[in-house]
């Protein structure tokens, strides 16, 4: 492998998760449907119907576009891409060709450290991105095949990278930051078992060093993101193996098991299939001037890579928190918001938001935004902690309580009675009580088993339900067994 | 007078005046049809009696009952003082190539002929949403391409009722015969390159082709998608206005279909042509043609009997007050065919890749065990010549290594044919035409069987109507007289963008000015 390097490029679908279909005002998402169930004249392509833009598909594809950096055109249209499939019912695709949607554009990719190599940024240039319709699914079943129209129509950007990528693992960190930048920016589900992201890959070797490009196959059917990573690791050391072995890599058009964990040659591509692509006569042109644009950019948010850097900087959160707090857009957002609201040190409001709060989403399967744990709460019951009203483990297991109640933390503390008790007599009464129930415990203690104090203070908050000031009884404990 | 031969118009008033009844009229229409249209076209229909060959053959499917529900539920809305809607009454046949739910809607092919539409296209749910009842659908060339309807494939072929030895034209000739038989009073075709004026030429009707874009084509089964236009087939121009009215305007189902208001062409049909400049163009009296053995272009000029109507219209539209710019320039005419030939084949394939015998339609009843082959074999017996070659031809010039050469530049051709009009109607420019006036035809129609064969020659049929396809503008034939052999004569009006109004008016002005001239008063051969 040393004497090689990988050249990858992806070729992305990703369905939009727009209400309706592209062309039609069919539901657009059948995963739960029965077959057939979404389909009308239009998109089962009926003699003597058109098409009709859902401005949504397109207004998604520009804040995907945008986000990528590309260039969106004033003007861009629409082609057909003619070829015979049973499951593409008008015998054309309707797509986009020469001046789409936009162009252009990249994805600064972080790449972790990994085996001893130290984190670096991958330039990822995005070739082609161009809206278009889904086809249906083909199902055999025995001597029979079944076809289901319902995904016909459904929008679907697809995006190209350039021969980018140098390793199985830089394109799945690509998938990974893509399915992330998608939901974040709320234009697609983004769910690869559900087929909403799908990806094929382009894979050539080259010796290292090397800046042509060689011969590539291309891997189809691969449905996960563990899946593009074995998938592209397997042909890379096929690939390895004929050179090796004298041969040359030809142009094959390859399908991944994904139960033998095999690659599979699906045809050869000898010649590129002619689609004989002209312009869709029955759509108009899309004529994305300015108002409209700036009116769909407007709602763009902050990128999430671009987010992270900030968390560093302004917060001095370490890469590890920032990672997380903005692998989602709500939970950044959440973060954010209780920062905010706490005023000081962003620090303590990630360690309680990386421990106690994710552990609560992943529990109830929530997103943050969906918490009656408001980012306020999160924040003054910190703050309860920073004053010493409260003690450390009454303000975790009030989170679990805001969450549960929607209360503010303040009137649950008052309703309970949960304050920290400072009061030195009220300790000092429940610590002579200890002492004189547990009269081998003293005696040990007294014999030179000091590491027993723990144990007294343990008691005396037992008794006192967590309420005591935990220091404040060690004085006193120490005090009464000396 | 037979009912069924009132134009629509007058029926409309009749009716809103309960002299007659929407039952009455459609009674009257069927019984025209017993009398003279014959057996209706079907697959397979063996070789053609003497008895066919004096017949219409304007039908595919009859809908006789629908029609008789649609002319009840209308009474009962004029009985009980309804708003029963502009056509209400009013009887119009509808070329088979659009959808109309419930009924076979066959394209007048094989490889439709067992499909019913599930929906209606949105020009005919305008014409029954307005009380017009519709008899039938009407034959066609097989998916609209030809000139004279012999390329259906329900046979017999629509003959032209004045005089059945020859052709109606096409493709919409069921459309025009039907309205010239007196079988209906309105038609609904369809024009991508002349397929609505030249049958109406062919028949003695008045036919409009609108601007592309000012009536929806949902629900038309398309040929060249972006020529394709739905238009009204009538007796005369009051009737086309009419009903042009109903069909006209944005549709939700048609993004391309403009957003632009629908004038009220009634109000200003009689509004005279006082001031309006009307164009004559020297590139409108010849045509121009390959030779079939050097392939060198030739130039031939046009008959007498094609070319003095429309200088004798030219006269009495001056004496109304018209003015007449004669030379005006269009030399880009002669590329119209050539260019048509490419765009509307690349389209028209791509538009028949969906015929592929798995969802509906035709399929080959061989045993086949290969999808390659069951497409292969269910389009070879499914699809007649015409969709055949168009297929060939559009497959060869849309073909990566040649769509530079042809279809590319067929595309600079139509701008270049556009930009003759833009300049003639050019409101600033040297000649600020209202309207270009021109033959609709090069020839009357010709013998059943003389042309047909010769694809390259039919298609020429079209020389002189296809640049408005190309250039999107509206065109109007009317009857403009009656040729040596009795057989009509039509003249054409071209006009800018959205000018049906004004092409309406000309047209008008010219039918009111020459009502009473004596080949008006000559009736159809088969109603003599």
């Amino acid at each position: 492998m040393n004497d090689y390097e990988a050249v990858i490029g992806l070729e992305t679908h990703i369905q939009l998760n727009t209400t309706t279909k592209i062309f039609c005002a069919c539901k657009a998402d059948s995963w739960f449907d029965p077959p057939n169930t979404n389909i009308c004249p239009v998109c089962t392509g009926m003699p003597g119907v058109l098409p009709v833009l859902n401005k949504a598909a397109v207004e998604k594809g520009v804040v995907l576009a945008a986000a990528m950096h590309a260039e969106l055109r004033p003007l861009s249209y629409f082609d057909r891409k003619n070829y015979f499939y049973p499951d593409l019912p008008k015998g054309y695709q309707i797509s986009q060709y020469d001046q789409s949607l936009a162009f252009g554009g990249y994805l600064d990719l972080p790449v972790p450290a990994a085996n001893g190599q130290p984190a670096y940024i991958r330039k990822v240039s995005i070739h082609k991105l161009h809206l278009e319709e889904d086809a249906g699914k083909t199902k055999n079943a025995g001597h029979e095949r079944l076809i289901d129209f319902n995904r016909c129509g459904v929008p679907l950007v697809e995006m190209v990278t350039g021969p980018d990528l140098r390793s199985p693992d830089e394109a799945a960190q690509y998938l990974i930051r893509l399915r992330q930048l998608l939901r974040w920016l709320g234009v697609s589900e983004a769910d690869m078992e559900k087929g909403h992201l799908r990806c094929d890959a382009n894979v050539s070797i080259r010796p290292r060093g090397a800046t042509y490009l060689n011969p590539k196959t291309e891997i189809k059917n691969v449905n996960s993101i563990e899946a593009v990573r074995s998938a592209i690791e397997k042909e890379i050391e096929r690939q390895i193996r004929e050179v090796e072995a004298g041969h040359r890599i030809e142009a094959w058009t390859l399908e991944w098991d994904e139960e033998a964990g095999v690659l599979r040659k699906m045809r050869s591509k000898e010649t590129e299939a002619d689609y004989r692509y002209f312009r869709e006569p029955d759509l108009l042109p899309i004529r994305l001037d300015d108002a409209w644009k700036a009116d769909i950019l407007k709602a763009l948010p902050e990128l999430p890579l671009v987010r992270r850097q900030r968390f560093m900087n302004a917060y001095g959160l370490p890469e590890y928190d920032a990672d997380i707090l903005t692998s989602e857009r709500n939970l950044s957002d959440y973060f954010e918001s209780a920062v905010k609201a706490y005023g000081s040190d962003p620090k303590r409001v990630s360690n309680y938001l990386m421990n106690d709060v994710l552990r609560m989403l992943n529990e109830t399967s929530k997103t943050a935004d969906r918490l009656r744990l408001t980012p306020a709460y999160l924040a003054e019951i910190i703050k309860l902690a920073d004053a010493g009203t409260v003690n450390t483990s009454t303000a975790k297991s009030l989170l679990q309580k805001v969450e549960e109640s929607g209360m503010a933390p303040g009137e649950i503390v008052a309703a309970e009675g949960l304050a920290k008790v400072s009061d030195d007599s009220a300790i000092r009464a429940v610590c002579l009580e200890v002492l004189a129930e547990s009269p081998k415990e003293v005696e040990s203690y007294k014999a030179g088993k000091v590491t027993l104090i723990g144990w007294f203070v343990g008691q005396v908050m037992k008794k006192m339900r967590g309420k005591a000031d935990p220091t404040l009884a060690r004085t006193i404990l120490e005090e009464l067994l000396a | 007078m037979e009912l069924c031969d009132i134009p629509a118009y007058e029926l409309s008033l009749l009716l809103r005046q309960r002299q007659i009844s929407a039952e009455e009229v459609t009674r009257a229409c069927l019984e025209r049809i017993a009398a003279v249209d014959g057996r209706s076209g079907a697959l397979d229909a063996g070789s053609l009696t003497p008895e066919d060959e004096q017949k219409v053959h304007a039908f595919i499917t009859i809908t006789r009952e629908r029609a008789l529900n649609q002319a009840r539920t209308v009474d009962q809305k004029l009985a009980a003082g309804e708003d029963p809607g502009l056509l209400a009454g009013i009887p119009f046949t509808t070329k088979d190539i659009f959808s109309v739910r419930g009924t076979p809607s066959t394209a007048a092919s094989r490889i439709l002929a067992n499909y019913t539409a599930p929906y209606t296209a949105t020009p005919v749910a305008r014409m029954e949403a307005a009380g017009a009842v519709m008899l039938g659908k009407v034959n066609l060339d097989e998916f609209t391409y030809g000139s004279s309807n012999e390329s259906t494939a329900f046979q017999p072929a629509p003959r032209n009722p004045w005089n059945p030895a020859h052709v109606p034209g096409g493709s919409s000739g069921g459309s025009a015969s039907s309205v010239a038989a007196g079988e209906a009073a309105l038609s609904l075709g369809t024009d991508t390159a002349g397929s609505i004026r030249q049958p109406a030429a062919f028949c003695g009707v008045v036919g409009v082709k609108p601007t592309y874009g000012r009536v929806s084509r949902y629900g038309l089964i398309a040929f060249g998608s972006s020529l394709d236009c739905p238009g009204p087939v009538a007796r005369n121009v009051v009737d086309a206005a009419l009903m042009l009215q109903t069909i006209a305007g944005a549709d939700p189902r048609d993004s391309t279909a403009a957003k632009v208001p629908v004038p009220d062409y009634l109000a200003q049909l009689e509004g005279g042509v006082k001031g309006l400049r009307i164009g004559l163009s020297p590139d409108y009296f010849r045509i121009a043609f390959p030779d079939p053995q050097t392939g060198e272009y030739r130039e031939q000029s046009l008959p007498m009997d094609i070319e003095s109507p429309v200088l004798r219209a030219a006269e009495v539209l001056a004496s109304l007050g018209a003015e007449i710019v004669e030379d005006v320039p269009m030399p880009n005419t002669r590329y119209g065919i050539p260019a048509y030939f490419v765009i509307s084949r690349v389209e028209a394939a791509s538009n028949l890749h969906r015929y592929d015998g798995v969802k509906y339609g035709y399929r080959t009843r061989q045993p086949i065990d290969d999808l390659t082959k069951l497409y292969r074999q269910t389009r070879n017996e499914g699809f007649g010549l015409q969709p055949k070659l168009r297929i060939l031809m559009g497959m060869y010039v849309s073909a990566a290594q040649y769509s530079a050469q042809y279809y590319q530049r067929a595309l600079r051709v139509r701008t270049l044919i556009r930009r003759d009009f833009e300049q003639a109607f050019d409101r600033s420019g040297k000649h600020r035409l209202d309207a270009l006036l021109t033959p609709t035809t090069p020839t009357t129609a010709f013998k059943m069987g003389a042309v047909y064969g010769d694809s390259v020659l039919m298609q020429y049929a079209d020389q002189l109507t296809v640049p408005a396809n190309h250039a999107g503008i509206p065109g109007l034939s009317l009857p403009g007289g009656l040729d040596a052999d009795r057989l009509p004569v039509g003249i054409q009006l071209l006009g800018p963008d959205f000018s049906e109004d004004v092409l309406l008016r000309i047209g008008r002005a010219y039918e009111l000015a020459t009502e009473t001239e004596d080949w008006r008063k000559v009736k159809p051969m088969v109603l003599r």
